[in-house]
């Protein structure tokens, strides 16, 4: 059951920074894994998930996830939602102290000459019953270049100390 | 004879003309445990080692009886510091529900049918660092032919310790026999 997974770069927010950047990502692999342990010093949102330093309406996502007991589906198919892909909920400000979110991107072929599929799955966690949000994401970003630069902003605010993110390779 | 963890010292193979080669890879066993022909009311991995980033446990399991709920602690706090949230579909609904100053954490429900186990994959990011609490976010579920479920859920160890110890139970009974829970440390 074991996988083969390389460490291709990780980050340790140590002040407050804007986003997660990836860059000069190698393309000898298969598919690519990003993992994030997220706080924002903002509101509560989503991270949003770039490729390639485009900021573009080059992205489409259909979303399914849970917050205050009830269900939602959503999609972003219009700006400015269609500039990013939705990858699991930043834990904020506000929620329990010492929490972070925990989330996963899962990137097949991203070296391929095909638009890029992106399944991602993301949990923001907090001691209350209400305001937390947890779901899944599948995106797809419409572009036939290879994947290079892989950045991950929170919606609101800055990562926080102790946010972290790792990309992996996977063969 | 099959290594199935190895916690300590060196593994090493050799490269020679016509041997396959072995990658050293990122994602380590830690620990497996196979449930025998008797069943088990739990299973315990301990002694995690620190030495790796985030933490991730596969799992097929299997209820000797009926249809259970799944119980993890971490370090066995039994105290009132989980936090627990989940997302789940039926087939033909979708829920969700939450709960606080819980005793434990908890995956999907499983089986019990014949041949019919439920499976989950586990990951605690951040394990060992001890300026966070612990995030443990799953995906899980079964299909049992007529019925099932499936899970995302995320539960909150609130506490800054390190990671030493699981303990996954079973809520009523057993694990039946071939129920399989391996423990994976990831480097990052």
């Amino acid at each position: 059951m074991s996988l083969q997974l390389f460490k291709i770069a990780s980050t340790t927010v140590e002040t407050p920074q804007a986003n997660v950047d990836f860059t000069s990502i190698p393309q000898g692999y298969t598919d690519l894994l990003v993992v994030l342990s997220g706080r924002s010093d903002g509101a509560a949102y989503n991270n949003l998930l770039r490729f390639n330093n485009d900021s573009g309406s080059n992205y489409t996502w259909r979303n399914l996830y849970a917050f205050s007991g009830s269900v939602y589906s959503d999609a972003g198919t219009a700006s400015p939602e269609n500039t990013y892909i939705r990858f699991g909920f930043t834990n904020a400000s506000t929620m329990t102290t010492s929490a972070f979110g925990s989330a996963q991107a899962y990137i097949p072929n991203y070296a391929s000459s095909l638009y890029k599929s992106v399944g991602t799955d993301g949990t923001q966690e907090s001691n209350a019953t209400t305001g937390v949000d947890i779901g899944f994401t599948a995106g797809l970003w419409s572009s036939t270049s290879a994947i290079n630069r892989v950045t991950i902003t929170p919606q609101a605010g800055q990562f926080v100390a102790g946010t972290t993110a790792t990309l992996y390779g996977v063969l | 004879m099959a290594i199935k963890s190895l916690k300590s010292g060196s593994y090493g193979r050799s490269v020679k003309a016509g041997n396959s080669i072995i990658l050293p890879g990122d994602y380590e066993s830690i620990a497996t445990t196979i449930v025998g022909a008797g069943g088990a009311s739990s299973v315990t991995f301990s002694s995690i080692p620190s030495t790796f980033t985030h933490l991730q446990i596969r799992y097929i399991n299997r209820n000797t009886t009926a249809i259970d709920s799944l119980i993890i602690r971490f370090n066995s706090d039994t105290g009132s510091n989980y936090v627990r949230h989940k997302l789940s579909g039926d087939g033909s609904s979708a829920s969700a529900a939450a709960a606080t100053s819980s005793t434990y954490m908890a995956s999907a429900d499983y089986p019990a049918g014949t041949s019919t186990f439920g499976a989950g994959v586990i990951d605690v990011l951040d394990y060992a660092n001890t300026n966070k609490y612990k995030t443990m976010r799953l995906l899980a579920g079964y299909d049992a032919n007529g019925s099932g479920i499936i899970d995302l859920r995320s539960n909150l160890w609130q506490s800054t310790s390190a990671v030493t110890r699981i303990d996954i139970t079973s809520n009523s009974n057993l694990f039946a026999q071939y129920s399989h829970f391996a423990l994976y440390g990831i480097r990052g």
